[in-house]
Order: structure tokens, then sequence, then C-alpha cells
């Protein structure tokens, strides 16, 4: 049984975590494919945060409703079995609704299964409290991913392109630093975005998760 | 025809390594790239253990998908049949592992859960089917994609080992460091671009 | 929407089929597998393993707590061969395996160098690697005694218990927090970090073997080898070698006349809060 009873977070403290103190691309550094490969543009970076948000809710939503039925040791498949049905169900509403960022997207939508901050979310939480927490846990996160995705982004097409959003500012009064939507820029708009966040937070240093994400230490 | 397969075989290994690098260029496996790379030894062994679950479950995914999916027109399930062969993949290689070679589980097999959600090896399979590769090529690619994943994680926690001697400022230490550290070395293999024609 | 069977089939009972199916292979190959080629474990070793610090520190010799606690039941390593649990672990070893265990002695490690940066004097100014390995690699480290503490701290990085300080620029030990895994003593460039048993609590706090004019030139608190300490000793425990006074810790009965007779106060009791600076006219 992996249901146990602890006292559940309330909304505003689980809305604050997931938004800036436990942020999970720029606090947990969970997540980080998708934040360095679809920041090239605003619009991209929201589409993907969105996509993966949705997906997020809906899976931390469904894994606490199953939580007292999904055996201890085969926790982790299960998780990402569930994880995977919502990322297909995701793929081809985007796939109808909104080709161009689909097209725009390509194979990061399927790995949004890969993405470090469901299964983390999913073990962390999902798996200990009610579903509707959970939910509002997802969308929290979700919502922190988004925004962490929308700065990169901003900060990326700004140097990188002189737009924003499409909307054209500086392509036409300087030549853009093109490095900044290619493959480096990613890293350095990262690095520069969570030194920004680490200012910000009183210099609390990011620790990163996701590499030490197993099973046995995801659960605290 | 013979030799035109090998220069096949050799353009998509070294496309793999060096042109579209999975972690440098195309941001796959980059938890591992930042979380294991403190250490040369710890990289290597991740980047050895990758490689290994890339090309076999490449393999199986090409099988599989050919095999039962696409004949039924089921397309649409390549991502959850894939992340269950990755899953099953991984436990099945944990439990040979350990009772057949003792001494390779103590070295490597602290790595293979932390295999199950890594981007790369999910991205490879998906990287394939979206190229249509045929079976050699698919476990060419795979190969590749893995021996680049294993490069890059050695040079990059050389890199990272020599920057962690230096005195750097506290909001700095540790990821942002080898964030900045991660662009430069990115931006060298940007100069592989374009390095075949096609 | 009306759907024929055909459509039905085709649209719901198909892919579950697929994925079910592939599940269930898979899940099948699993447990089969995990019974096939199940290792058997010696449920010693796991209790073994259960008393142990769990540090993972070496400091026994085997590559962690697990490698030790398969050596102690196969009967390669001692049972209190973990210095870092000390009795107690070697005692509840013993009581894992039901065999008996003979007293060991506790060893403590300690930095031999009182060159504060206050009483030493500097060869260049050092703007390079923080660390004790590289800097000494760089003509002997910037101190004027080579042989002196550089206070870049690679003892306190390797420490896992956080038993070590660099205090005034030398290195210092905390003898409550230390479990003598001997890790400080491995990665001193200059070997200054020693063995002692507890308890003994006088050192002479200095390894220069330099001539005592050349000593006092770089260090007001090295040992000039004026050999006081080894004329005052009561128990004959100070022996003189190579300009440099030494403290036998097993003829050493802690009475102080050591301390009281050196005249560049070299000699330290570890236990006293402050070191007292006598005036050196």
């Amino acid at each position: 049984m992996s249901f146990q009873p602890f006292d559940t977070p309330k909304a505003w403290d689980i809305a604050v975590a997931g938004l800036i103190k436990e942020n999970p691309t720029l606090k947990m550094i969970l997540g980080c494919c998708p934040t360095l490969a679809v920041t090239t543009a605003v619009g991209n970076g929201l589409g993907m945060g969105l996509a993966t948000t949705a997906v997020l809710m809906c899976s931390n939503m469904a894994i606490s409703l199953l939580r007292g039925v999904i055996p201890e040791k085969v926790r982790i498949p299960s998780y990402i079995i569930i994880i995977a049905g919502f990322v297909t169900v995701v793929m081809y509403v985007l796939k109808a609704w909104l080709p161009e960022l689909d097209k725009a997207l390509g194979i990061y939508i399927p790995l949004i299964v890969a993405n470090c901050i469901l299964l983390a979310r999913a073990e962390m939480f999902a798996a200990k409290y009610k579903p509707f927490p959970s939910l509002l846990d997802g969308l929290f996160m979700g919502l922190g991913f988004t925004l962490a995705l929308f700065t990169i982004s901003t900060v990326r097409e700004i140097l990188g392109s002189g737009t924003w959003f499409g909307l054209v500012l500086t392509k036409n009064l300087w030549a853009p630093a093109v490095l900044m939507i290619l493959p480096p820029g990613g890293f350095l708009a990262f690095g520069l975005v969570i030194t920004g966040m680490n200012k910000l937070t009183n210099g609390k240093i990011a620790t990163p998760m996701c590499a030490t994400c197993s099973p046995e230490r995801c659960a605290p | 025809m013979m030799a035109n397969i090998v220069q096949q075989i050799v353009i998509t290994l070294l496309t793999a390594i060096l042109v579209e690098n999975l972690v440098l260029s195309k941001f796959l496996g980059m938890c591992p790239f930042l979380g294991v790379t403190q250490k040369t030894s710890t990289a290597a062994g991740m980047g050895l253990a990758v490689t290994f679950v890339v090309v076999v479950t490449a393999g199986l995914a090409w099988i599989l998908n050919y095999t039962l999916l696409v004949p039924n027109h089921m397309e649409y399930l390549q991502t959850m049949t894939y992340i269950l062969i990755i899953a099953a993949l991984v436990q099945f290689v944990e439990t040979v592992v350990r009772k057949f070679i003792p001494p390779l589980y103590k070295a490597l097999g602290i790595y293979l859960p932390l295999i199950t959600t890594n981007c790369a090896v999910l991205g490879v399979p998906l990287l394939n089917t979206a190229k249509n590769y045929d079976l050699l090529m698919s476990l060419v690619y795979s190969f590749g994609a893995g021996a680049g994943f294993t490069l890059a994680l050695i040079l990059f926690s050389g890199v990272r080992e020599r920057m962690d001697k230096a005195d750097i400022p506290a909001t700095l230490r540790g990821i942002p460091s080898a964030l900045f550290a991660a662009t430069l070395v990115s931006m060298s293999f940007f100069g592989f671009q374009g390095l075949f024609a096609s | 929407m009306n759907l024929s069977a055909a459509e039905i089939y085709q649209a719901i009972v198909v892919p579950t089929l697929i994925v079910g199916g592939v599940g269930l292979a898979f899940g099948l190959l699993l447990a089969w597998s995990s019974l096939a080629f199940a290792v058997k474990v010696d449920q010693r070793i796991l209790q073994v393993k259960a008393v142990l610090p769990g540090v993972n520190c070496g400091a026994c010799g085997q590559s962690g707590c697990e490698s030790f606690a398969e050596a102690v039941v196969a009967g390669s390593a001692k049972i209190n061969g973990c210095p870092v649990g000390g009795e107690g672990v070697a005692r509840k070893v013993a009581q894992v395996l039901g065999q008996e265990i003979t007293n060991t002695a506790s060893f403590v490690a300690r930095v031999a160098c009182g060159g504060l940066a206050g009483c030493t004097r500097q060869k260049f100014t050092y703007e390079g690697i923080k660390s004790c390995t590289a800097a000494s690699g760089l003509h002997n480290g910037p101190k004027a005694c080579s042989f002196g503490c550089l206070g870049f701290g690679d003892c306190v990085a390797v420490c896992p218990f956080n038993a070590i300080v660099i205090v005034d620029g030398v290195a210092k030990i905390y003898e409550d927090n230390c479990k003598s895994c001997e890790k400080c003593v491995a990665v001193c460039p200059k070997k200054l970090i020693g063995m002692v048993p507890r308890g003994k609590n006088h050192l002479v706090n200095c390894r220069s073997t330099q001539k005592g004019p050349v000593v006092k030139r770089n260090c007001d608190t090295g040992c000039i080898g004026c050999t006081k300490c080894v004329k005052v000793c009561p128990a004959s425990a100070i022996s003189f070698a190579n300009n440099l006074a030494k403290i036998d810790p097993l003829l050493c009965t802690n009475c102080g006349e050591c301390v009281r007779a050196c005249p560049t106060n070299t000699i330290v009791d570890v236990t006293a809060p402050v070191v007292l600076r006598k005036s050196l006219a």
C-alpha cells in the first residue's frame, strides 16, 4: 500500500512551493531537457509549459486516485505508464488543434513522459495525498515550470531573434545574437536565469535533484 | 553496394556522435549531464550504462514497432510501448547483471534505475522512428548516440573537476557555473555543424 | 456517433490487447528473471550492514560498508575492523555473528603544526588554486617554513565527520568528532597529520627538521632544538632527532612538564582552550 496519512499542505503553501520556493526547474533542476530545447521562442516555451501542466494535473490526479491500489514494488513502472497515457492524449490533441506548435516542439512532446518533474511529483506528492491537493500541486508545479520556460525563452528570443512572442522588437535595429537561439545559448540563458533566481531568493543555492532521482531518493 | 552501406554507417555514426550530439545539440539526457558529472568515474559509468541500454532498447523498439504497431496502424501507441520496453529492459538488465557479473553491478548498478526516466533513452527510439531508419541504421545510430553521450559526459566531467578547485562566488556555485561551462563545451561542438554536405 | 462493431474492435479492443499483452509479457519475463536469477544474500551480511555507521568512508580497507559486512561474514576482516564505529559497533557486529571481541584501542588524528597566521612568515603571495596539494607543488607552498600547514583545507573537504576546521590558517582537529577514518592523514601533502592514542594530550606541534636559527626566522612557534623538554620529562618519553623533538605517546604520562619547559610554545596540551603565549624576550 502506498497510501500514508500525512498532514495535507494548504492550497496557498502548495502554490508558493510550486511557483517559487520549490520551482521544479529553477530550484530543483528537474526537467532540464525541454527547458533548454524548446525555449527558442516564447510561444514554444509557453506551449510546452502548458502542455506539461495539463499532463501533470491529470497524472497527479489519476495516481492519487490509485494510490491505495498500486503495489509498492511496481509503483515506478505504473506511474510511468499512467503518465505515458496522458502524454499520448495531449500529443494528439496538439496535433489536431495546434499543428504549428506540434511542428515546432517536435519529439519533445512525447518526451514529456521522461520529464523528471512528473515522476518526482507523482512519488513525492500524489502517492501520499488526496486527489484534489494533488491536482493543485500538479497545477502549480506545472505553472512554475511554465514560468521558468517563459523567462528563459523571453531572454533567448529577445536577445537571439530581436522579437518577443513574434512581435518585432529590436530585429530591425541591430543584428540579433544568433548564438542565443542555438544550443550554447540555451545553456547560457538557463545559467543566467538560475543565477538571477539564486540572487532573488537570497542566495539559496539550487541543488540538482534529477541525477539522484532514484526511487529510494525521491520518497523522503 | 557494400561500400555504400559502410559509407552510410560511418556518416550516421559521426553525425550521431559529433554533429547532432545527444546532449550538446539535442539536449537529451540533461539530468545526468548536470548531475553525475562531478567525477569522471561516475560520468563514464553512467555513459556506458546508457549506451548499452539505448542500443538494446532501440533494437527491441524497432522490432515491436514494425511487427505490431505499424501493421495495425497503431502509431499512437509508440510512446507507451517504448517506455514499457525501457522500464522492463532496465529492470531485466539489472537483475541479470547482478547475478552474472557482480563487479559490473557494483560499478554501474546504481545508475540503472536512473536511466528509466532519462530523456535520451526514450528520445533515441523516437528519433529512429522519425528518421525512418531500418534496423541496421537504427542500431548504428543508437550506438553513435550513446557514444556521443558518453563522450560529452566524460569531457564535461573533466571541465567540472577542474572548476571545482576554483574560487567561485556563492550565487554561481554549483549548477550556474556548470551551465556556463556547458555553454562553452557546446560551442566547441558547434564547430562540427555542416561536417556532411547532406 | 454510430460505430460499427468492427470499428469499436479496431479502436478500443486491439490497442488494449496490444499494450496489455506487451505489458503482461514483460511482467512475466521480469517475474521469471527475478526468481531465476535471484542472488542469495547471506542474511547475516544484511544484519551486519545494518549495525555499521553507513558512511562508506573506506577506513576499514574495504570499498564501503557493504563490502566490509561481506568480508566480516566471510572471515577475511576483523570484527573490530571499523574504526569509525569503534567499540560500540564492534560489539554489535560480534553479537550478530555470535563471537567474542577483544578490547580495541581508540586512535585520533592530530595536526602537528602550530604556525598560525600571526606568527609565521610567507615566502611569496600565492594566487593559485586554493588547494593544499596544488600549493605544495609550487616551491613547497607559500609559507616560509616548507614543513608547515598551508591551511587551504584539503583535509577539511575530505573529512566525512566535519571534525576539522581551519583556525588562523592552520588545520585544527576537534577530537570529539574524529572517528579515525584516516582520510585526512592520506590527503595532507605535508604529511602533518598523525594518529595518536586518544587520551595522550601532549604533542610537539612542529615537524620541521631544519636547524634552530632557520626555524626561528620562519616561525615563532617552531621547534628550535633546545632539548629542554628531553631533559625535563620524568618518563623519558621525548626523543630528539633531526633537529626535532618527538613525544612517544605510549610512554607519556600527561604530566605537562614539557609544556612548561618549552621556550617557544612548540609543545602544546591539545585539551587546553587557549595556547598561552609566553613572552619571547
